[in-house]
């Protein structure tokens, strides 16, 4: 048994943050809150860097690596609000495999967004292709998009009113659920990082700040709020790593895997940033603490790629349908 | 990253399971007593399957806690009961290996792998439970021996027990960790009294033990009087590192709760189904994120480190998952979840759903454990003590003054 990451992923993690906190974080999610930017490190740079298109074959000009290696990327990004989203390129490499538009994704040529249903889509700002199915279907077109007023600035959400598509995929029922778990999955892993993030900055400040002649964080009431986030984060971590593994693995495991970590990641994150905002008092809620930045994207995240009702919904029916 | 066994943990997986699947009617026979139990686990002991992870002179196999794992993994896998002797293996033996003399090695160790003599671990107090250096049984030296006074009390297997490992106070005016000294008790000699309590669930696995001038010969001392409290640490990292898992092993499982679910599902409304698989759904995602986490665990086992005291994490979650699961159980019932057995005489659910909130005390309770993890897992401060820098009489009559 060897669940956990390796020295190749650690060593992954450690540039995946290195590049991205050169222009991502939570202070430039605020300022594409305020109007002032577009979301960084963006969609030119982040493929630029490689990173994006991990999971897209080499001969198309990916990096040929795994679901997992894409995690451990996205994990990182989630810590510092990064974006566009790793979910994107993660459904495009799996729905756009074998298709010559691969090869644009990987080249920065084509900006990629996948169109689930009529509601805002996840990265549609800045996209101008767009994958969708019709009738079991997949098809693409390009689109136009009207941005919505956004609750996270950093998800890029805009209605997408396609233009004329052309079908990639006749019968594509199998293959757009799998570029949905393995979103699901780079989605929980973006959730994992920025709850395990948002709980570290509970936790400094709890060691900091006192009150009645104490740290606050000897106080049980706040401790033991802090450690309920710190044992859903590791669960939350653990969930990731299975769905990432399965999506690489087991296929047969990915549809509970992925829904579990989707459903894990929606509450888990939510509960993080709630108790973060708590535990700072009255700095937790303005607009200049970062608090926020983290709850806005656990606001939105859980309904993106099926709520988390729907998520728990369909872990519970494939266990008792096993 | 995999979830495979190595070759060794394949070949040792292969031989424990062929063992207990050529004597799984022996094993798995639910006959009571303390007769039968012993005969399972000396059953066991012989095969070479109890206590592999013990130096081979004190009657182990020098093997590694992945190895016991194993053992654990295929015994669950079969649905075996529990060994007799687990409290004494997990944590009455290492506390002997660790501090016992050659003398008392030799004289206990193995029969306690055997189950020829059963252990109980007597630590709590009416007065001293989660703060266990409060504790106020009295030893006292009288030339070779010790005499000891007081009250122990949730002392698992007390009824069954032929020895139990035993932490008293020798010096009150000290601070409290420092006065405290360990013994083995004979707890057949005169003066020791067990009496049964009776749990809520209606079971009666754990008792009160009376001392009433009950002598202890010096030989028996763990340790250096005085220095008990550090004997009782290795007591209590050895029951951690006992409990593998990730608290996946609490209460029912998953498996069992999604087939009962499954087959009481259609009764329900339409809308109660709605409701059912929400809370199947969000307690089967937090039993999964323990299992995974438990695979983490082991993960570490299997490359020879420790699980650290995050590994409480397991128990505080598995804990609350197993009576969210129990609850949900019990609901699917629909009208025979207001008596204690169903129409069909069934009540499996019900006895279960009693016995989980005493998981949430034994063996450290909810807040005890948030509290190891907040502060060596997060770093967060203790609470400040009122009881530190004074000697336990001055606490003592602290708290009487108080009224507390």
């Amino acid at each position: 048994m060897n669940f956990d990451l390796d020295q190749e992923h650690l060593d992954l993690a450690a540039a995946a943050r290195d590049f991205l906190s050169a222009s991502a974080s939570p202070a430039a999610a605020r300022k594409a809150l305020e109007g002032g930017t577009g979301v960084r490190p963006g969609r030119a740079e982040l493929v630029k860097s490689g990173f994006a298109t991990i999971t897209v074959p080499e001969r198309e000009g990916g990096g040929g690596g795994t679901v997992l290696d894409l995690a451990v990327v996205a994990e990182q990004a989630g810590r510092l609000l990064a974006g566009p989203s790793l979910v994107s390129f993660a459904r495009a490499a799996v729905l756009l495999d074998g298709d010559t538009r691969l090869a644009g994704l990987a080249a920065g040529e084509v900006s990629v967004a996948i169109v689930d249903d009529s509601g805002p889509v996840l990265d549609a700002v800045g996209a101008d292709t767009f994958l969708a199915p019709r009738d079991g279907a997949l098809v693409c077109g390009p689109g136009t998009v009207t941005a919505r007023e956004p609750i996270d600035p950093t998800r890029g959400l805009g209605d997408v009113a396609l233009g004329e598509t052309t079908v990639l995929v006749p019968d594509a029922a199998e293959l757009w659920r799998r570029g949905e778990r393995v979103g699901r999955t780079i989605l929980a892993a973006e959730g994992l990082g920025a709850a395990s993030r948002v709980l570290e900055l509970g936790v400094e400040y709890a060691k900091q700040r006192h009150a009645f002649g104490r740290a606050i964080g000897s106080y049980q009431a706040v401790k033991h709020m802090l450690v309920d986030v710190y044992v859903e984060v590791e669960q939350l971590r653990s969930l990731v790593w299975w769905a990432a593994w399965a999506a690489d693995h087991a296929p047969g495991e990915l549809p509970l895997a992925a829904a579990a970590a989707k459903a894990a990641a929606a509450t888990t994150l939510e509960h993080a940033a709630e108790t973060v905002v708590q535990v700072h008092g009255g700095i937790g809620f303005t607009w200049e603490h970062d608090a926020h930045l983290y709850w806005r994207r656990s606001k939105v995240d859980r309904f993106l790629l099926g709520d988390d009702v729907a998520a728990y919904d369909e872990v519970a029916r494939l266990a008792v349908a096993r | 990253m995999d979830f495979d066994d190595t070759a060794a943990e394949a070949a040792w997986r292969a031989e424990v399971r062929a063992f207990l699947e050529q004597h799984r009617e022996e094993l798995g026979a639910r006959r009571d007593g303390k007769a039968a139990a012993q005969a399972r686990q000396a059953t066991l002991y012989d095969a070479g399957f109890v206590g592999v992870t013990w130096p081979v002179e004190a009657g182990g196999r020098g093997g590694t806690p992945m190895q016991q794992a194993i053992i654990d993994q295929e015994t669950a896998r079969l649905g075996l009961p529990a060994l007799v002797n687990l409290i004494g293996i997990g944590m009455c033996g290492p506390t002997v290996i660790a501090h016992g003399s050659d003398d008392q090695k030799g004289r206990y160790l193995k029969r306690l792998l055997r189950a020829d003599d059963v252990w109980c671990q007597l630590f709590s107090e009416p007065a001293a439970g989660s703060d266990l250096a409060g504790l106020r049984t009295r030893a006292v030296r009288d030339g070779d021996d010790w005499r000891v006074d007081g009250q122990k009390v949730w002392t698992t297997s007390a009824q069954l027990a032929d020895y139990g490992i035993l932490l008293t106070r020798t010096d009150p005016d000290v601070p409290k960790h420092r006065g405290l000294t360990m013994f083995v008790v004979d707890m057949h000699a005169p003066g020791v009294t067990v009496r049964p309590l009776r749990q809520m669930s209606g079971g009666a696995d754990f008792n009160e033990v009376f001392f009433d001038d009950v002598v202890i010969p010096d030989t028996e001392r763990l340790g250096a009087a005085g220095d008990g409290w550090r004997v009782a640490l290795t007591t209590l990292m050895s029951e951690r590192l006992s409990l593998g898992g990730g608290g996946t092993g609490i209460g029912p499982g998953i498996e069992a709760v999604a087939r009962h679910v499954a087959e009481h599902l259609d009764a329900l409304p339409p809308d109660r189904q709605v409701l059912a698989r929400q809370d199947l759904g969000r307690a089967y995602v937090a039993a999964l994120g323990s299992r995974y986490t438990g695979y983490r665990q082991l993960s570490k086992l299997s490359r020879g480190e420790f699980p650290g005291p995050e590994a409480s994490a397991g128990k505080l979650a598995g804990t609350r998952t197993a009576r969210d699961l129990a609850d949900l159980a019990v609901r699917v019932l629909g009208d025979d979840a207001r008596v204690a057995t169903t129409r069909d005489g069934d009540g499996f659910w019900q006895e279960l759903q009693a016995g989980l909130p005493g998981m949430a005390i034994a063996g450290g309770t909810d807040q005890v454990l948030r509290n190891i993890i907040g502060e060596r897992v997060l770093g967060l401060p203790a609470e400040p003590r009122a009881d530190k820098g004074v000697t336990f009489r001055e606490s003592i009559a602290a708290t009487e003054r108080t009224g507390a």
